[in-house]
């Protein structure tokens, strides 16, 4: 996405360039059908459809995740007593960039959640123009809530949805903006870092890892990035990163699924796994969701799939002080059999 | 000089001809490849490569590496266009020596060779942007229509973009196929375009969905009715450039390097000498300097 926080002015346009990127790819994906997402067009000026690839990659991206979120939900309301579902959790999404996930979330988790959002204040200010601009967006965050809304700032403080400009280099000043924003640490939390901790320095995103352990009781967090800097793919894409201005400073402290679990194991979190894209696509997806995916686009990017989803994963960590957490976890989905065939022209 | 050679020297400086030059170009093309067998007949010494994808510069690499046009005598077994950022140079480059130099180069077709793949993959949006009409496009899609569907060099040596098909178990029942239309989504031609091997035994269904997979029992029984020695085929990324398979009797060559800008692949052609002797070169792709990617497509996409 787009937060770069270490690097110079000309460096972070090149990062914050990349949550545009992304979000031209999530709504190309969108338009295909490959999901559903009504809120992503406002976000993005320039439309463009992506290769099949990267739209599958996307896919694949959006789907896990949105499962991991769904489960959260789902284990946290089994502990709760009917009816007193308001606001029992918080989402705290770090580099969030113009990221959907909040707009998209079905009204009877949404009012579960409390959800915070941070970003540099560059971005944070345009996607407060953004809500602000658009009625389908900002009554999405309630009555009145456009009053709540300050582009200026790149401030949003509503109810349901509060945006905060802030530089995760200074996990103290992160903290305190969310403290005086009203975010609960108590409270079970699930955490969101999405291609944002990679851009960092290694001993820069540690300290995140390691304040959010601290900080945070019951909580979960999760992290999709890039990893395998080592061979000739994962050179490649370091070279090809860094050409457009925002290179992956943090990718050699974290090349491999331990290095990743580690990071989070010896920085105050009590578990960890993580499993590279390949694996999260072949056996933890919705397999009917995959399987209507597939017959979306013509696709004939085989080797290069597996190339590039192997340089791909998912982490979750785990803080479980209330024990609300003890299924959380990747669950394995019951393969399809057979491939599906591709959509004819006639 | 002819206007032949001058559009030679030009789609060689990578500078695509003008419209009205591609329609005469593809007419001349079209005389020659129409009276191409859908079996060609090739004879060694010959290079063979495998896909291009519109990565001109590597072209150029490749063409340093095994020699011009038509000092050596090439075969190229399809996946002209489409993923890169030069399929018109590319294909138009190929396709004006095919038709300068009949006898020395033969351009076989490949799945990325029909109007529906190019629609996906990136040919037909190139034609659109350089020259603001898709007739280009069409000129070229056309001709696609004529490209031989294999070759085989010295009664030996079978050459394909993909692999075999279980419609197919003789050459003389490839030459009966009626090869002047879009790649079909199923049958003989398609899957001519579009299998791979596996090491599995049989046939069995491709991910591709098209095509198929077929084992090595396959392409020992193959071999054996048709009395050749060797298969050789393209349509898969090998990292290597190159690769064997089934005791030898097939391999796959690949001579996009760095494919997509993105794999960071090496890429190979393989040498055959007068008497069949094999010797693959391998080659890296053109350094960043010399293959200026167009500055508004500035970098291969990832998940950001």
């Amino acid at each position: 996405m787009k937060s770069v926080p270490t690097l110079s002015r000309g460096g972070d346009i090149s990062v914050q360039g990349t949550n545009d990127d992304a979000q031209i790819s999530k709504l190309s994906c969108a338009k295909l059908g490959y999901y559903r997402d009504d809120f992503l067009k406002y976000f993005v000026r320039r439309s463009s459809r992506r290769s099949p690839l990267i739209n599958r990659g996307y896919f694949a991206r959006v789907l896990a995740l949105r499962q991991l979120l769904q489960q959260f939900f789902d284990v946290i309301s089994q502990e709760t007593v009917a009816g007193e579902e308001q606001n029992i959790v918080q989402i705290l999404s770090l580099g969030a960039g113009f990221d959907t996930t909040f707009f998209n979330v079905e009204a009877k988790d949404r009012k579960k959640a409390r959800w915070f959002e941070v970003d540099f204040k560059e971005v944070t200010q345009r996607k407060a123009a953004i809500i602000a601009a658009n009625a389908p967006l900002h009554e999405e965050l309630g009555p009145g809530a456009k009053e709540s809304i300050h582009p200026g700032e790149g401030r949003i403080q509503t109810e349901a949805l509060t945006v905060l400009p802030a530089d995760l280099r200074d996990v103290k000043g992160v903290e305190a903006a969310l403290l005086a924003a009203g975010f609960n640490p108590q409270l079970p939390t699930y955490v969101l870092a999405e291609c944002v901790l990679v851009y960092m320095e290694a001993e820069e995103s540690a300290s995140v890892v390691r304040w959010l352990g601290s900080f945070l009781s019951t909580a979960a967090c999760i992290v999709y990035e890039q990893i395998k800097p080592g061979d000739a793919f994962g050179r490649q894409m370091l070279t090809n990163l860094e050409c457009r201005g925002c290179p992956l400073r943090g990718l050699q402290a974290t090349p491999d699924l331990k290095a990743h679990q580690d990071r989070f194991l010896s920085n105050g979190w009590q578990r960890a796994d993580a499993k590279d894209m390949t694996t999260i696509y072949r056996a933890y997806l919705d397999p009917a969701e995959k399987r209507r995916a597939e017959r979306l686009e013509i696709f004939d990017e085989f080797e290069e799939w597996h190339m590039i989803q192997d340089h791909y994963c998912i982490v979750y960590a785990v803080n479980d002080a209330s024990g609300h957490l003890r299924d959380f976890g990747f669950k394995q989905k019951t393969p399809v059999a057979g491939p599906v065939p591709f959509p004819r022209a006639d | 000089m002819s206007d032949l050679d001058r559009w030679i020297e030009q789609l060689k400086r990578c500078e695509p001809l003008a419209e009205k030059d591609v329609k005469v170009l593809c007419e001349k093309a079209l005389e020659v490849l129409v009276e191409e067998s859908n079996v060609q007949r090739v004879d060694a010494p010959v290079t063979i490569c495998g896909d291009i994808h519109g990565q001109f510069f590597d072209l150029m690499e490749l063409f340093k590496v095994g020699g011009d046009c038509p000092q050596t005598n090439y075969l190229f077994m399809g996946d002209f266009v489409d993923r890169g950022f030069y399929s018109v140079e590319t294909f138009l480059l190929l396709l004006a020596l095919k038709v300068r130099y009949p006898d020395r180069i033969t351009l076989i077709r490949g799945n990325h060779e029909s109007r529906q793949i190019t629609q996906v993959y990136g040919f037909y949006d190139e034609c659109l942007r350089k020259y603001g009409s898709v007739n280009v496009w069409r000129c070229c899609t056309d001709i696609f229509d004529y490209l031989s569907l294999s070759a085989l060099i010295d009664n030996r040596i079978f050459c394909v973009h993909g692999g075999l098909s279980p419609a197919v178990s003789t050459l003389d029942q490839i030459r009966m196929i009626d090869r002047k239309q879009e790649v079909p989504h199923d049958g003989a031609m398609c899957d001519l375009l579009w299998s791979d091997p596996e090491d599995i035994e049989g046939w069995g269904l491709s991910p591709r969905g098209a095509g198929y997979l077929f084992g090595g029992d396959v392409c020992t029984n193959f071999n054996h009715t048709n009395k050749i020695e060797l298969i050789c085929r393209a349509h898969q990324l090998v990292t290597e450039g190159y690769k064997w398979m089934f005791n030898e009797q097939l391999v796959t060559v690949w001579s996009a390097p760095n494919y997509c800008y993105r794999c960071g692949n090496v890429a190979a052609i393989l040498e055959l000498d007068e008497h069949l002797n094999k010797s693959f070169m391998v080659f890296e792709a053109a350094p960043q300097d010399v293959r200026g990617v167009p500055a508004k497509k500035a970098a291969p996409d990832y998940f950001l």
